[in-house]
């Protein structure tokens, strides 16, 4: 148990669950930072692009990466609609608001999805499931060694909108100072459109990834949605690279703590470890204290 | 005093009620939205009253039927000892909880929160040599009250129950009530307008905050300890997120600040799954949208909209 060769397999799975982690947190921290909505429903976004992924799977038979765009598309609709119907009503009201109905919406999708898809749990199983991959003394299947690969490709893909394109530009604008880029001509509209639909297309993919490794069932979204949030603090609210470090940096620990000292404390680590930053650190692990509004 | 009356003739309506009806399955429903109005009022205090956004609400509330719960496993308790120890113990996390909210606002401290909630939660559920995990534990019915060795009342059936809890409702918005309209709770509504200008005109916003804290804490507490000996057992899955989120709609759908918003959120959240019980599986569809309609265009809840109606 002690050896170096188990705890690099610890770190490999740590940097799977990670990356996932990784992928939900990076659209939250969007939506949050860019237009201020603490979105409950982000889990269930996860979850549906599971159930697309498998749902594809068990009709058409695809193979991994066009499932990834399916549950990727899916989701995108659903996120743009969940922010025309339901967040779009609320903008310059309350933001704590926002709160309550994201979790109307989680308690409606979570349910909707129940009646659609039943409440057994499925896991997603493609052919690539059952190609082993060594890396020296680590070891999985080719399915689950494509997740922290899949998820770099998107997190550079976001790095890359928001650095080098005018939507990236808007977007950071409205993250810095709203009232100041809509004097300059942002488009409130468009900049949340496109922010849900980034925010949800990350969702989706994560989503699918993960339905090969974590049985999905309607509740799933649960946990990860409030993973996410730890990850979001931990990295500093509204910071895209924080929440890229502290999701890997919370995938590791929870799968150090199971390997090494329980189970049962494994889920109980993130959310003890944001207590203690939101007493002494605000701002996250990684944030600057000016950021905090 | 208008107010007051209507109060006094509700409860008088109420505690005559099981002498109409013969039905227990009303009598049940109506248990469950005691219960809630003793959640939603507490929360009141500190969210409506002092500005505070609580989304452990359930937690607190799981605190006192886990204590009503572990004292009679290991120690014997009966109802009148592990009401006040629920209330206690709550109030004493309320008292812990409330320590963050002396710095920070807004969106951080209603995370805080939550994450303070996940973790009673998942302490219920994974620490199962003390809180039986999954399984909860039994606790068992309140039987009979007695006082100075009087029998006073004996808690066997449902409508016995109805009146117990009832009685505790009627207390527990009486100490709302009257702590909303003392000094203190001026002082909270000075703490919620602007904190920094109580501040400079003397008000001792710490302790504010922090009996709020402790009071709707101490609220949810019992809430749970009446829960606990109603259902005659606990587990875990009753005071997860959802509870919270469910109590804080409650009191914004029904009027933030207001005692009777709170009531009336209660009263309509803990009812629609019933009265939408025809419609099966799509009732927590219906649930979660009107949730949400609720919140968005009703800013001020359902006390908001019948001023308004009054004024016009």
């Amino acid at each position: 148990m002690y050896t170096l060769d188990f705890a690099l397999q610890i770190l490999a799975n740590g940097i799977v669950i990670g990356s996932v982690y990784v992928l939900v947190a990076l659209g939250l921290t969007l939506i949050f930072g860019i237009l201020g909505i603490v979105n409950f429903a982000h889990g269930e976004f996860y979850m549906l692009g599971a159930y697309f992924g498998i749902t594809a799977a068990a009709i058409y038979g695809l193979s991994l990466f066009p499932l990834l765009l399916v549950g990727i598309l899916g989701v995108v609709l659903v996120g743009l609609l969940s922010e025309r119907l339901v967040f779009r009503p609320l903008a310059g009201g309350d933001m704590t608001s926002s709160i309550i109905t994201s979790f109307g919406l989680a308690v409606a999708l979570q349910n909707a999805a129940l009646i659609a898809f039943g409440p057994q749990p499925k896991l997603l199983r493609t052919p690539w499931a059952q190609i082993p991959v060594e890396i020296g003394p680590v070891f999985m299947p080719l399915q689950r060694a494509l997740i922290p690969v899949i998820a770099l490709v998107l997190v550079v893909a976001v790095h890359v909108v928001l650095r080098h394109t005018w939507t990236g530009r808007s977007l950071r604008a409205m993250a810095q100072h709203g009232t100041l880029a809509q004097l300059y001509g942002v488009d409130v509209k468009r900049v949340a459109v496109v922010t849900f639909a980034v925010g949800a297309a990350l969702a989706g993919g994560a989503g699918v990834l993960m339905s090969s490794v974590f049985l999905v069932q309607p509740t799933v979204g649960n946990m990860i949605a409030l993973k996410a949030f730890t990850v979001v603090i931990l990295g500093g609210m509204g910071n895209v690279y924080g929440a890229v470090s502290a999701g890997l940096f919370l995938g590791i620990a929870e799968t150090f703590v199971a390997g090494y000292l329980t189970n049962t404390l494994r889920d109980i680590v993130g959310f003890a470890l944001v207590v203690v930053v939101l007493l002494i650190r605000p701002q996250g692990l990684f944030g600057r204290a000016i950021d905090r509004a | 005093m208008r107010a007051f009356l209507i109060a006094v003739a509700v409860l008088a309506a109420l505690a005559l009620l099981p002498l109409a009806v013969a039905g227990g399955y009303l009598l049940h429903v109506l248990v469950v939205i005691f219960i809630f109005v003793i959640l939603a009022v507490g929360l009141d205090l500190v969210m409506g009253y002092c500005g505070q956004y609580s989304f452990a609400q359930g937690a607190f509330y799981g605190i006192g039927a886990y204590t009503a719960a572990i004292l009679h496993r290991d120690l014997g308790f009966g109802f009148w000892q592990t009401l006040p120890s629920g209330i206690v113990a709550a109030g004493l996390f309320g008292l812990l909880l409330g320590i963050p909210s002396l710095r920070l606002s807004g969106h951080f401290l209603a995370i805080t929160t939550i994450a303070f909630q996940t973790i009673v939660y998942l302490l219920l559920t994974q620490w199962t040599s003390f809180t039986g995990g999954q399984y909860g534990l039994p606790v068992p019915k309140v039987g009979a009250l007695t006082l100075f060795g009087w029998e006073l009342f004996r808690v066997e059936t449902v409508r016995d129950f109805y009146f117990l809890a009832l009685g505790c409702m009627a207390a527990a918005i009486g100490v709302a009530w009257r702590l909303a309209h003392s000094r203190i709770g001026r002082q909270w509504q000075a703490i919620q307008d602007d904190e920094l200008l109580a501040r400079a005109i003397g008000v001792d916003v710490t302790r504010g905050k922090l009996v709020a804290f402790v009071a709707s804490a101490g609220l949810a507490g019992a809430a749970g300890v009446l829960l606990a000996h109603y259902l005659q057992g606990v587990s875990p899955d009753d005071f997860a997120i959802w509870t919270s989120a469910t109590v804080v709609a409650m009191v914004l759908a029904g009027g933030r600040a207001s005692i009777v918003g709170p009531i009336l959120g209660a009263v309509l959240f803990t009812a629609m799954p019933e009265v939408l019980r025809s419609a099966q599986s799509y009732k927590l569809v219906i649930y979660g949208v009107v949730m949400i309609l609720v919140v968005s265009f009703l800013p001020g809840g359902i006390v908001g909209l019948l001023r308004r109606e009054r004024r016009a």
